[in-house]
């Protein structure tokens, strides 16, 4: 298989779309049925054979055109534009004179050759930019180019002069072109890579530590871990469908046959699809994490059919309707400020607040419900109210608290979280991402 | 491995006229796929959004290549015994009566039934063989002498099992049946399979296709097809029909116009012996083309603009 081909299934594997060896035996037939004269032609026989999705056609669409593009750097005619008539005085370096020939062809090639020598295909990371610049013009003869424009300049004569000028505005055409070069490169076999390794590291820093620029980026990594549950959860029917005799069940069926058991029923298994109220404190205390917080009650919303949510702070207001309303930014930064919502931003108050959801919401409480509260426990020692917390978690099937501090920190200082935390059916330590998935996972078990 | 007597087409422009004189107007990524699939002996997996000529280029591949089309609907439910074959339980029945006689004679004489179970046996490949095996579509495809062109349609209404089951004949062109054997293809038929993506396949089989996607046809491509379909219409009719059809497509409406659907319009505007697109004509013919009730209310809304629109573009 030639190289061209090998290289370009490669990058495609790189940017997600699955080939497999059988699809790319498939591409090496078809291409040499096609050539690589016709673009267009090869560009279609490629297409259907190595991408089989739509999402995979998108990609393979921009990965062809950047990778055929830096191919076919030759036909970029910027450095030939300014031809010098007739190169003067003795001018050492094959570079010089190949600029100065305006030869495209032979300058591509050397592109390519230099390209190949500096290992650019390792390329991944965008600060590496720099070197594999420095490296990729060295192998091209950057040096001797220098020199000559140092000596064309040093003779002195006005022609030299405009010959070393001259020279220059090609050597600052020659480096924009390299560094497109490596742009290309870098779109073309890196960005997948450094992507993955922001995804992992944002998965286990702290949430208190990402900032404003990463929300985007998380809230893909949350909409990915969402899926990933949905899918998970989702194969209902299938894992119903096994199972052991259901006695009862085929006994009362069976009665119009006269107790012959003609059609057997079978015992069920089934994922429950829980009934979620979410209490999320929004005060000043745990405003790092806060935001983040809301972030994954939204993308909750999308999971769990019945969800009711709470923000929480001095006193509790029900918020479920700005998720279904806004976008998420939009209702997160709605609910922080406090917009519309006849909720008092002052001391934190965990017992006012827990009185509240007994008061006005206790009617959301069945045995089907499970709690979630997400929050500090830190109540300015105020008075912490357990009983009601025993009121709710007792008519609840199951109360979860997750708490951004660290256990060591639990019951320090003005933290009730040591009252509270008989109380919960499951506490649990939560300020990075993976802690989310296992919680999140937790809940649609069973 | 041959497509029958199809060695592959010679050319893009073979397939291109040839598709063309069966009344089919293929763009070229189109062609492109059909000649690279005669060479590999692929299946080709088609999928796009519903009537913009899926089924229809099975169609004329078949007409144009003069071997059978041999078609196989997808459901939810289909299974072997429709699908590739079936034993005719009747024929063997009534063989099995006919020949009791016959039956008789050869057991008689044998003491015990193990021994004349032991005789049978001898004989039982018979009523097992392929007199007696009904071809339904997929081993009817693989039959055929002169090949054929098999179109499996909708296949992602079909189960996953059913899907499963489909890649032997994908991947080898063969299938085997218990009692007999495996069964060869006589000659390779052209696979298609269409696909309206209610669901995703699974990459096995995406694997074993080419997978070509239809979108829309551009304006130019589709007032060649309207050209060919509906051979009366004047060239200033078919114009504004085709740049109203576009204009609607980018409305937020629930079921878009299928290339199908132009079709029928412009047969029904030529049977009304209409000139020119007027605010009057497309209000009554305006369900040849949308089928929703909402749509329809969403295109009389914008009635005057899109009519505007249509008569100024084709100037």
């Amino acid at each position: 298989m030639d190289r061209t081909l090998e290289n370009f299934i490669s990058v495609l594997r790189r940017s997600g779309v699955r080939v497999s060896v059988s699809e790319t035996m498939d591409a090496v037939r078809a291409v040499a049925l096609s050539g690589y004269e016709d673009r267009q032609l090869m560009k279609d026989f490629l297409s259907v054979t190595l991408a089989k999705t739509n999402p995979e056609k998108v990609i393979f669409e921009s990965c062809f055109d950047n990778f055929f593009n830096v191919e076919g750097l030759g036909s970029r005619d910027a450095l030939s534009q300014e031809q010098i008539a007739a190169p003067a005085i003795h001018l050492s370096s094959p570079l010089t004179q190949m600029l100065l020939s305006g030869s495209g062809g032979g300058l591509s090639l050397a592109f390519r050759e230099a390209a190949l020598g500096a290992g650019i295909k390792d390329i991944q990371y965008p600060h590496q930019r720099g070197m594999y610049m420095q490296k990729l013009l060295q192998i091209m003869g950057l040096n001797g180019l220098n020199e000559d424009i140092r000596n064309q300049a040093a003779q002195g004569n006005p022609e030299s002069a405009a010959l070393a000028k001259s020279l220059e505005s090609m050597r600052d055409n020659l480096m924009s072109l390299a560094r497109d070069l490596i742009d290309r490169q870098l779109d073309l076999y890196a960005s997948k890579r450094y992507e993955e390794m922001l995804e992992r590291q944002l998965q286990y820093t702290n949430l208190s530590s990402l900032e404003e620029r990463d929300l985007i980026l998380i809230q893909a990594i949350v909409k990915k871990m969402v899926k990933r549950l949905k899918d998970r959860y989702s194969r209902r029917p299938k894992e119903a469908r096994r199972g052991q005799l259901d006695l009862k069940k085929t006994m009362r069926r069976n009665i119009v046959y006269g107790g012959v058991p003609f059609d057997p029923k079978w015992k069920t298994k089934k994922i429950d699809r829980p009934e979620v109220v979410v209490l999320c404190d929004v005060s000043r205390s745990v405003s790092n994490v806060v935001r983040f917080l809301l972030l994954i009650l939204y993308s909750l919303n999308e999971v769990i059919s019945k969800i009711r949510s709470f923000a929480f702070c001095t006193n509790l207001v029900e918020v479920s309707s700005y998720f279904e309303k806004y976008a998420v930014h939009e209702a997160v930064s709605k609910i922080l400020a406090g917009e519309g919502l006849s909720i008092v931003l002052r001391k934190t108050d965990y017992g006012r607040s827990f009185t509240d959801f007994k008061e006005q919401y206790s009617e959301c409480l069945s045995r089907r419900t499970t709690i979630i509260i997400l929050g500090d426990a830190r109540s300015n020692f105020g008075e912490p109210n357990t009983e009601i917390l025993r009121f709710i978690s007792e008519r609840c099937k199951r109360l979860i608290w997750l708490n951004p501090e660290a256990p060591v920190r639990w019951g320090t200082g003005d933290s009730e979280m040591k009252k509270y935390l008989p109380y919960c059916t499951l506490a649990r330590e939560c300020n990075a991402l993976q802690h989310l998935e296992l919680v999140v996972g937790s809940l649609l078990r069973r | 491995m041959s497509l029958g007597k199809w060695t592959g087409f010679d050319s893009r422009e073979e397939v291109r006229e040839g598709l063309k004189k069966a009344g089919y107007i293929a763009a070229d990524h189109i062609t492109n796929t059909v000649y690279l699939a005669s060479h590999l002996a692929k299946p080709i997996l088609v999928e796009g959004p519903a009537g913009v000529g899926k089924t229809e280029l099975a169609k004329a591949t078949a007409s144009f290549m003069r071997v059978p089309l041999i078609r196989l609907q997808c459901y939810e439910g289909l299974d072997e015994s429709k699908a590739l074959y079936e034993w005719k339980y009747g024929k063997q029945l009534l063989y099995t009566q006919l020949l009791k006689d016959k039956i008789d004679r050869i057991v008689q004489g044998e003491m015990d039934l193990s021994e004349s179970i032991e005789k049978l046996h001898q004989y039982d490949d018979i009523f097992f063989s392929r007199r007696f095996l009904e071809p339904r579509p997929l081993l009817k495809a693989l039959q055929q002498q002169e090949g054929a062109v098999l179109l499996v349609d909708e296949v992602d209404k079909s189960d996953d099992e059913f899907e499963a089951f489909l890649l032997e004949i994908l991947s080898d062109f063969q299938v085997s049946i218990p009692e007999i054997g495996t069964i060869e293809a006589t000659s390779v038929p052209f696979v298609f399979l269409t696909s309206n993506n209610t669901r995703e396949l699974s990459e096995a089989l995406q694997r074993r296709c080419l997978h070509l996607y239809i979108s829309f046809p551009d304006e130019k491509l589709e007032r060649e097809i309207v050209r060919t379909r509906v051979p009366g219409i004047t060239e200033k009719l078919n114009r504004q029909l085709v740049a109203f059809i576009n204009k609607v497509r980018q409305l937020d409406i629930k079921k878009l116009p299928s290339v199908s659907e132009t079709i029928d319009w412009a047969r029904a505007l030529v049977l009304l012996h209409a000139e020119n697109l007027d605010r009057e004509i497309v209000r009554e013919t305006l369900n040849t083309f949308l089928k929703r009730q909402e749509d329809m209310q969403v295109a009389e809304r914008n009635l005057d603009e899109l009519t505007k629109h249509a008569v100024r573009e084709a100037r």
